[in-house]
């Protein structure tokens, strides 16, 4: 009883995508980001060598509340091969406008700078897994070439 | 041909000022254009040093609008579906307590839709109680109450996506967004000041002022130190508690309404009496509902001081104007209800030669134009004009397609339908009794009036005392309908289709010749058949209670 109330109190408990990420990723603090700037986005994102994830996200909805967790639990078990962008849009409404964000949660796959795909509305771990995980495989690249 | 000689006038007197914005305008484009040589996309460019200013006469814009609530953009967009190139430029100069918000006006940032959903968690709060009645098992339904902070975060969250969603229908539109107060510099100029207090110009066609109003601080000592107004409530930080509200119009009576249903001790000073300009029978029974629900109100009164106590609490001071006596008492929130003013003392209205201004700093302007031909108002900042988002909406409509379509539609701005949000409601349309009275004199009025029983109300033993309706028409037939109250729930949804009815000129005939939906309340309507002349009971006849 004693044990299950600290397990409860414990903030790393009752968050389970922190602890992923302290466990599994040897530099947690690079593979999630908040976008400061439209700078800082053509710095991290569009000059990123490493795939991106944009999620583009309002502190008013309550979809993308559910989202973050599972975002950042995913992109915690790629091990550095994707990178989390979190842009509060009402932050940063010229680049949620440029990037045509009408409604929020939108996610936008970036790889090299070229947008590969996008995707609306809160999702399932499962369908994010595999969403995260078909655009960070080279193939997509190939596709968007093509 | 007076107009002609207006527009000649004012096109020379406008053409040295332009002559030397070109400049202006030049030297700013040269320098944007190198810093814009890391710029993506053409449309992110600084749409003023786009200006064209030729000697001919082109503007930055066809139109430029002054002021993005409902009228605004209504006007904005219907311009731009004409064809128009427009700039909206919308600022929010925070209130005296610090409140400040987005997009998209009064209405839906501190109006019509923070109001709506707080009178809806009133109503549901109530509705708890009723599904007792009905069988619904509520734990401890004693001890339900609010928590005003998950309310007010509730709402605002619905605030802000709606900002956002202003936001992106203006770029979907190409409509320029400025978030910066404008000010005329002259007929045709806009200095826009930005946050940063930095300052930008832009020359436009067509000017449309649409700029609406703000809560007015009555003169008397605390007023601004201590109290709130409709523009903090939906956002306060702390729940109000037991809250003065200091006056007796529309938005005092709902702020004062939903407080009370949400559990806080509301008391309301009435200066001369409630909704005023409204039916004052009907304006009775709302006021008799409110107390019959826990409101208190001091008719008559007027507030002197509010001071704030080392508790933090505010102590209330007021005068009864008949009786001079004095009145006080101890209260965690005071809220200003005390009228609003219209926002035009910023906008250097002589430099424009715009000089149509009432008493009160109004735009008086019966077609929405000004004695300035290419300058005109809708919304709230006109005078005499019913101050509601839907007016604005339409005016601002018509004026864009007169404007850029070649139309010539003018706002009709009679038997426009409206709803006072009281936990009972009261929508109207068309005329009151007293105005009707006025017009055409009461022996020439008929005037059809009935209490009713709404069918959900019997089963949790609702208050039916206040529920009320009455029809005022011409007594000569067919009875040409000349106005419509209805005091019960639901009043805003059944006046509306009323209203269109008395759009069309619907007679007394007509309406009891229409069959009804059962049950409804606002089939009673079809069931009006007692008239205050016969003095025949207008209670319904009923088994029991």
């Amino acid at each position: 009883m004693l044990g299950r109330t600290l397990l409860l109190r414990n903030p790393y408990f009752a968050k389970p995508s922190l602890i992923l990420r302290n466990l599994t990723v040897s530099s947690p603090t690079y593979d999630i980001i908040k976008i400061q700037s439209t700078d800082d986005f053509k710095a991290k994102v569009i000059n990123s060598k490493t795939p991106v994830v944009v999620d583009f996200f309002a502190t008013w909805c309550n979809p993308c509340k559910l989202l973050t967790p599972r975002l950042e639990s995913i992109i915690s078990e790629s091990k550095g091969k994707v990178i989390l962008a979190k842009v509060d849009i009402d932050e940063q409404t010229d680049l949620a406008l440029d990037y045509e964000v009408s409604s929020v949660p939108v996610l936008v796959a970036i790889k090299n700078g070229k947008v590969q795909q996008r995707l609306v509305g809160l999702q399932d771990t499962d369908k994010l897994r595999k969403w995260i995980t078909q655009f960070t495989s080279d193939d997509s690249e190939v596709n968007v070439h093509n | 041909m007076t107009l002609f000689n207006n527009f000649r006038k004012l096109s020379n007197f406008v053409k040295p000022l332009k002559r030397t914005e070109c400049l202006i305008v030049l030297s700013r484009r040269t320098f944007a254009s190198g810093w814009m040589c890391c710029g993506r996309k053409a449309k992110l460019v600084d749409p003023l040093t786009e200006s064209v200013c030729d000697e001919d006469g082109t503007y930055d814009y066809d139109l430029a609008v002054l002021g993005g609530g409902s009228g605004g953009l209504a006007c904005a967009k219907e311009a731009i579906n004409q064809g128009a190139k427009v700039a909206v430029l919308d600022f929010v100069t925070p209130s005296p307590q610090g409140t400040k918000w987005g997009l998209g006006g009064t209405c839906v940032n501190v109006g019509c839709i923070p109001k709506k959903l707080m009178h809806q968690a009133a109503l549901l709060g109530e509705a708890i109680h009723e599904a007792v009645a009905y069988g619904w098992q509520v734990p401890s339904v004693d001890q339900v109450k609010i928590n005003w902070s998950s309310l007010t975060e509730a709402v605002q969250n619905h605030i802000k996506s709606v900002n956002w969603v202003t936001r992106v229908d203006l770029r979907e539109k190409k409509i320029e967004y400025i978030n910066g107060l404008g000010s005329f510099k002259d007929p045709h100029t806009i200095i826009a000041t930005l946050k940063n207090g930095s300052q930008k110009e832009l020359t436009a066609k067509n000017i449309v002022i649409a700029v609406g109003g703000r809560p007015h601080y009555p003169d008397i000592p605390g007023a601004k130190e201590y109290c709130i107004s409709s523009d903090d409530i939906f956002s306060l930080s702390n729940p109000p508690g037991k809250t003065l509200v200091v006056g007796a119009g529309y938005i005092g009576l709902e702020c004062a309404g939903f407080l009370n249903s949400l559990g806080y001790s509301s008391t309301v000073l009435v200066r001369s009496v409630p909704l005023r300009g409204f039916d004052q029978q009907m304006a009775g029974m709302i006021t008799s509902e409110m107390e019959e629900k826990g409101v208190k109100f001091h008719h008559r009164c007027i507030p002197v001081s509010v001071e704030k106590l080392e508790t933090g609490q505010l102590r209330a001071r007021w005068l009864n104007t008949e009786t001079k006596e004095q009145g006080e008492d101890i209260f965690d929130t005071v809220l200003l209800a005390t009228g609003r003013y219209a926002l035009t003392e910023q906008l250097n209205l002589k430099a424009a030669g715009v000089n149509v201004l009432s008493e009160n700093g109004k735009v008086v302007a019966e077609t929405e134009q000004t004695n300035v031909p290419h300058i005109y108002a809708v919304g709230d900042v006109l005078e005499g004009r019913p101050e509601l988002t839907p007016v604005a909406i339409h005016a601002g409509r018509l004026l864009a397609r007169r404007m850029f379509g070649g139309a010539s539609q003018l706002m009709d701005y009679d038997n426009v339908a409206t709803t006072v949000f009281t936990p009972l409601e009261y929508g109207c349309v068309g005329l009151s009794e007293e105005q009707a009275t006025q017009r055409y004199g009461a022996d020439n009025l008929e005037v059809y009036h009935a209490f009713y029983k709404p069918t959900e109300f019997f089963i949790p033993q609702r208050n039916i005392r206040n529920c009320y309706l009455k029809a005022v028409a011409l007594r000569e037939a067919p009875q040409k309908i000349l106005g419509l109250h209805f005091v019960g729930p639901v009043a805003g949804e059944v006046i509306q289709g009323f209203a269109a009815a008395v759009k069309c000129g619907i007679t007394m005939e007509q309406l009891v010749n229409t069959v009804g939906i059962h049950p409804t309340v606002a089939e009673e309507f079809t069931r009006l058949n007692i008239t205050k002349r016969s003095g025949k009971d207008p209670n319904p006849a009923s088994c029991c209670s």
